[in-house]
This record gives structure tokens, C-alpha cells and sequence, in this order.
């Protein structure tokens, strides 16, 4: 038996943070909940349609078809290597690409000259369409993993190289004033100062790379392949069987996000001074 | 030893930190309109002296101390650091900026030890010296914190523990005890007095406080609206202790110094 005192006391005693903490989770909980209804009468509504002949599923696939192609493609494996072989394009490439852009891009900051020199050749590559260079890139380099990371790279690289140089051209002129008179030379305010500071935009780059870098690898495998998850779309598409392109589309979607997911993982681990990101 | 030192610093007078001669300096000089932030400003610290620039905000006095310490070129005049004229910035001085900037991604005792790690002073000797300098501050329990976790205060003390920890000869602090208490402000105040009168070190001071300039200071100088200019150079005689803030604000003649610096000020 609790007395009402007793009930008193303890919400009384309750430490606050908890109550705060559980609230956001309640908050948070309403609205996965909200979003879960709403994809549930989407695909209900899609279901229906296809069923009553208001529209052709054929051409539109439907929610039923895309579960039976999922679950094929998990039966036969095909489901998992293809996302294997597409998320290792993405992330080599990912790497890559910004390996080489943030690196080139930070080393620009070292020298005005060459920055002003390289500054058009860096705006003409950023105004290609990646796309348009498929072709020339199954050429030179095949129809197998290193013209996907290729596709991958280029999607990524110049994306990255001008997001580092602006994030090392915006440090605060007095900060590095100070660096210089605490007696820092070049290279000391850039490990010191101009690196750290810099991280800050440039994880802003990974997290809109990493989709850039997906894109190129799956446009690379349209272009031609024999595994992949654009291989298995655009095998589907031509095909005409929709339902199966809608699966793969899904689970491309999902490996966007993991792959999102990894990168907010890998800042809020390195950049612990960032209150806003804990 | 001193004789040969004299030679070699040619004309300048024996303890002398540095001098400026004429000093002037305009933004812009390629563009049509130049801003002339300073006219001409000439004085000189010396071993064991404490000096305070006041003056309207905006006159110029930040930019004078970047100036002094090589973080800019001056448009005209000269600047010479122990008798000779300065080549990129001089050694051994501890420059505290109006603003912290502090490195946000580093802790209290991390930005502390910053001039010590660029010094290439080893990780237990910096760390022991960043943490001493915090103590002082009375930020020995806030080390382990990053700047956004501590208050605009406690930034500034960091700022300041910064500055020290080098264990720098000169000191050019711009405003560094406006964000302080009055209570944290005195002690500091009297800690850095301390420190330049005891150990023959000198210290260069911007404030807007001109009860903190006549307390602290050997001489004050008052600069006038920009373009600035020296209006006048006050030396500064209390009797007694000068590094007791309180004794200072007690002595007869600190109202009569304090009232003229203050009507100088409202005139220009
Ligand atoms: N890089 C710059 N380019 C152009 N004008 C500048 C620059 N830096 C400073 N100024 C101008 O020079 C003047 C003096 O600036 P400064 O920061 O030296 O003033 P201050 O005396 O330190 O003022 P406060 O007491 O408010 O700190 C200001 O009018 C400012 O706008
Ligand atoms: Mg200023």
C-alpha cells in the first residue's frame, strides 16, 4: 500500500535530470511513432491501389512486390554482396576523395601564390558534372572496383579540397596573431591552430560527401558492372520489374544512412570540445 | 659586460625594454580613402616600470600594441626593442589580446600551456607550469574544463594563464582585468605588480579603468581621439607600497591624479 505522502515525497524527490531525460525520450518516442503511422498509410494506401487496379503494378510496383523481392534477394545472397561491394566503393572512395581533397585543400592555405595560381583549374573540375565523366572512367580504368572508386573519389574530392581551404581561410586572424606572438612558426600555427580549427567544417564536408561519394559509386556501377547495388537497380529497371528496383532503391537508402550514421559516430568521438554534438 | 651591451644597443638608455619614436599608422594606405588611425605616438618602457595607455575607445590603442610587438607594420616612425629595431616579433614578451581566444578545443590547462608547447618545453615541465599559473588564478579545479564550459571571467584567467605561464620578461596586456570581479581583480592586480617590480620585468597596460591605471602605473599616458596622439604623460608618485591596490586608492593624491587624467579625457 503507498500513501499519498509517500507518492508526494517521491516525485518530490526525483532528480530532475531523469524527469527532463525521460520527457525528451517520451518526445522523441511520439514522434518515430507519428513517422511509422505515416510510412504505414503511405504503404497501405500504395497496397490498396495496386490491389483494386486504380493503379497498374506493373509499372508502379507495390509495397507486397518490393517485401517478395527483398526477401529473394536476401535468400539468393545477392541482397548482401551487393550492398557489401557498393558500401566498400563508397567508403574507399569516400576516404580517398577526402583524404586527397582536405589535403590539398589545407596544404593551399600554406601558400597564397599556389592557392591563386590553382583557384580557376579547381572551379573548372567543380563545374563538370561527374556524371559526364563515366564513360572516359570505365575506359581508363575497367569495369570492375577501381573505376567505382574512381567515380566515387571525383564525386568527392573537389566537393572536399574547397570545403577544407575556406575552413582553413576562416580562422580568426587575431587568433593566429596570437599564435605568432607566443613565437609559432607556419607550421606550428597550422598543427596547432589552423588543423583543429578547421575540423569543424570539415566534418560538415564528410557528412555531405558521404552521399556524394554513394552516388558516384552507384553511377559508376550504371554505367557497367556485374554486382552492385546500382547494377542490381538498373538490372531491374530494364527489366521492368519494378518492385525489385524499389528493394534495391530501399536498401540503398539504408546503407545512406548507416554510412551517415558512422560519420556523426566518428565526430562526436573526435571532437569531444563540441558541447552541441554530445 | 654591461658597457658592451650598451655599444651594441647604440643609443638606447640602460634598461631600456623598447621605444617608440613617431609612431603612425593609417589602414588602407593603397585606397583612395585611408583611415589615419594613429597620428604620431612616441614613449618608452624600461626595466622594472609598469606603464598604462588610456584613452576613448577606438583611438587606436590595440592597434598601437600590435604594432609594438611586430603583428603589424607601422605607416611611419620607428620601433626598436632593446636598442635595436624590430625584426618580426620580439622575444620573451607575453601579449594578452582583448579578447581570450581561447582554442575551444583544447581545456583550460591545454590553452595554459600553449606558448610552452610552441617553446617545445616538455609535456611534464609545461604541464606543471600551465597548472602553477592556473593556481595562481584560482582555476586549479576548472583545468580539466573546456572554454565553453567556463564564464567570461574565467576565460579571461585562462587568457591570462596563458600569458604567464612562458614566464615572459615584457608584459603587453590589452584590458585583460575588465571581465574580473573587483575582489579577483586587486589580487591579480597586485600579483602582476608584484611580479614586474620584484623581478625587474615590465609590463605595458591598456585599460579603460583609470583607477587601475593610477594604482598600478609608474607613468600613465593619455591618448587622444583618433587620429591619437600623446595629449599628456602623467608620472604617477603614491607613497608606500606600489603593489597594494588598496594602500594606492588611500594615498592623498590618487583622486587629483585620477580627476585629471578623467578631465583630460572628456576635453579631447
Ligand atoms: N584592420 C583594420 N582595417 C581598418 N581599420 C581598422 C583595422 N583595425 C582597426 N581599425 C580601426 O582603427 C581604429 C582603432 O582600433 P583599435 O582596435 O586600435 O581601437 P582601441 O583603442 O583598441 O579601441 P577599444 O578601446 O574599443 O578597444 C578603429 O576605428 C578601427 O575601426
Ligand atoms: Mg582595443
Amino acid at each position: 500500500m503507498v500513501s499519498v505522502s509517500d507518492r508526494v515525497e517521491t516525485a518530490v524527490m526525483a532528480p530532475k535530470p531523469a524527469g527532463r531525460a525521460r520527457r525528451r525520450w517520451r518526445g522523441r518516442l511520439g514522434v518515430l511513432a507519428a513517422q511509422l503511422a505515416l510510412l504505414a498509410l503511405l504503404l497501405a494506401a500504395w497496397e490498396a491501389a495496386t490491389r483494386g487496379a486504380a493503379v497498374n503494378a506493373f509499372l508502379f510496383g507495390s509495397p507486397g512486390g518490393i517485401a517478395a523481392a527483398l526477401i529473394a534477394a536476401a535468400r539468393d545472397g545477392t541482397l548482401f554482396t551487393d550492398t557489401l561491394v557498393t558500401g566498400l566503393e563508397t567508403l574507399a572512395g569516400f576516404v580517398l576523395g577526402n583524404l586527397l581533397g582536405t589535403g590539398i585543400g589545407l596544404a593551399l592555405w600554406y601558400s597564397r601564390f599556389v592557392s591563386r595560381v590553382l583557384q580557376p583549374f579547381i572551379l573548372a573540375l567543380g563545374s563538370i558534372p561527374i556524371v559526364a565523366l563515366a564513360p572516359i572512367v570505365i575506359i581508363w580504368f575497367g569495369t570492375g572496383f577501381a573505376s567505382k572508386l574512381a567515380m566515387a573519389t571525383l564525386s568527392v574530392v573537389v566537393v572536399s579540397l574547397v570545403i577544407a581551404y575556406k575552413g582553413a581561410l576562416g580562422v580568426d586572424p587575431d587568433q593566429i596573431n596570437l599564435m605568432r606572438s607566443l613565437g609559432a612558426d607556419k607550421h606550428q600555427i597550422f598543427r596547432h591552430l589552423v588543423l583543429p580549427a578547421s575540423l569543424t567544417d570539415i566534418f560538415a564536408g564528410l557528412k555531405l560527401t558521404v552521399g556524394f561519394a554513394l552516388v558516384g559509386a552507384i553511377i559508376g556501377e550504371f554505367m557497367s558492372s556485374d554486382e552492385g547495388l546500382g547494377h542490381a537497380i538498373f538490372k531491374a529497371g530494364s527489366l521492368y520489374v519494378i518492385s525489385k528496383v524499389f528493394a534495391e532503391l530501399a536498401v540503398t537508402v539504408a546503407l545512406a544512412l548507416v554510412l551517415s550514421a558512422l560519420v556523426h559516430r566518428l565526430e562526436r568521438a573526435l571532437l569531444p570540445w563540441r558541447h552541441d554534438l554530445q | 659586460m654591461s658597457f658592451a651591451r650598451t655599444i651594441a644597443g647604440g643609443a638606447a638608455a640602460a634598461g631600456e625594454i623598447f621605444a617608440a619614436t613617431d609612431l603612425g599608422k593609417s589602414f588602407g594606405e593603397d585606397d583612395a580613402a585611408p583611415v589615419e588611425v594613429i597620428r604620431s605616438v612616441s614613449f618608452a618602457l624600461a626595466r622594472g616600470e609598469i606603464v598604462s595607455l588610456v584613452g576613448p575607445s577606438g583611438c587606436g590603442k590595440t592597434t598601437l600594441l600590435n604594432l609594438i610587438c611586430g603583428l603589424l607594420a607601422p605607416s611611419r616612425g620607428r620601433i626598436a626593442w632593446f636598442g635595436r629595431p624590430l625584426v618580426g616579433t620580439p622575444e620573451r614578451v607575453g601579449y594578452m589580446l582583448q579578447k581570450d581566444l581561447l582554442l575551444p578545443w583544447r581545456t583550460a590547462v591545454e590553452n595554459a600551456e600553449l606558448g610552452l608547447q610552441i617553446k617545445r618545453v616538455g609535456r611534464a615541465e609545461r604541464r606543471a607550469r600551465a597548472m602553477g599559473a592556473l593556481e595562481r588564478l584560482g582555476l586549479a579545479g576548472f583545468a580539466g574544463f573546456y572554454p565553453s564550459a567556463l564564464s567570461g571571467g574565467m576565460r579571461q584567467r585562462v587568457a591570462l594563464a596563458r600569458t604567464l605561464a612562458p614566464d615572459p620578461e615584457v608584459l603587453l596586456l590589452d584590458e585583460p582585468f575588465s571581465a574580473l570581479d573587483f575582489q579577483t581583480k586587486l589580487l591579480i592586480e597586485r600579483d602582476t605588480a608584484r611580479l614586474v617590480r620584484e623581478e625587474q620585468r615590465a609590463l605595458l597596460l591598456i585599460t579603460h579603468d583609470i583607477e587601475e591605471a593610477v594604482s598600478l602605473s609608474d607613468r600613465v599616458i593619455v591618448l587622444s581621439r583618433r587620429p591619437s596622439r600623446v595629449i599628456t604623460e602623467h608620472r604617477i608618485a603614491l607613497p608606500g607600497d606600489r603593489t597594494d591596490m588598496i594602500q594606492a586608492r588611500e594615498a592623498p593624491d590618487f583622486a587629483h591624479y585620477v580627476r585629471s587624467i578623467w578631465n583630460e579625457l572628456e576635453l579631447h
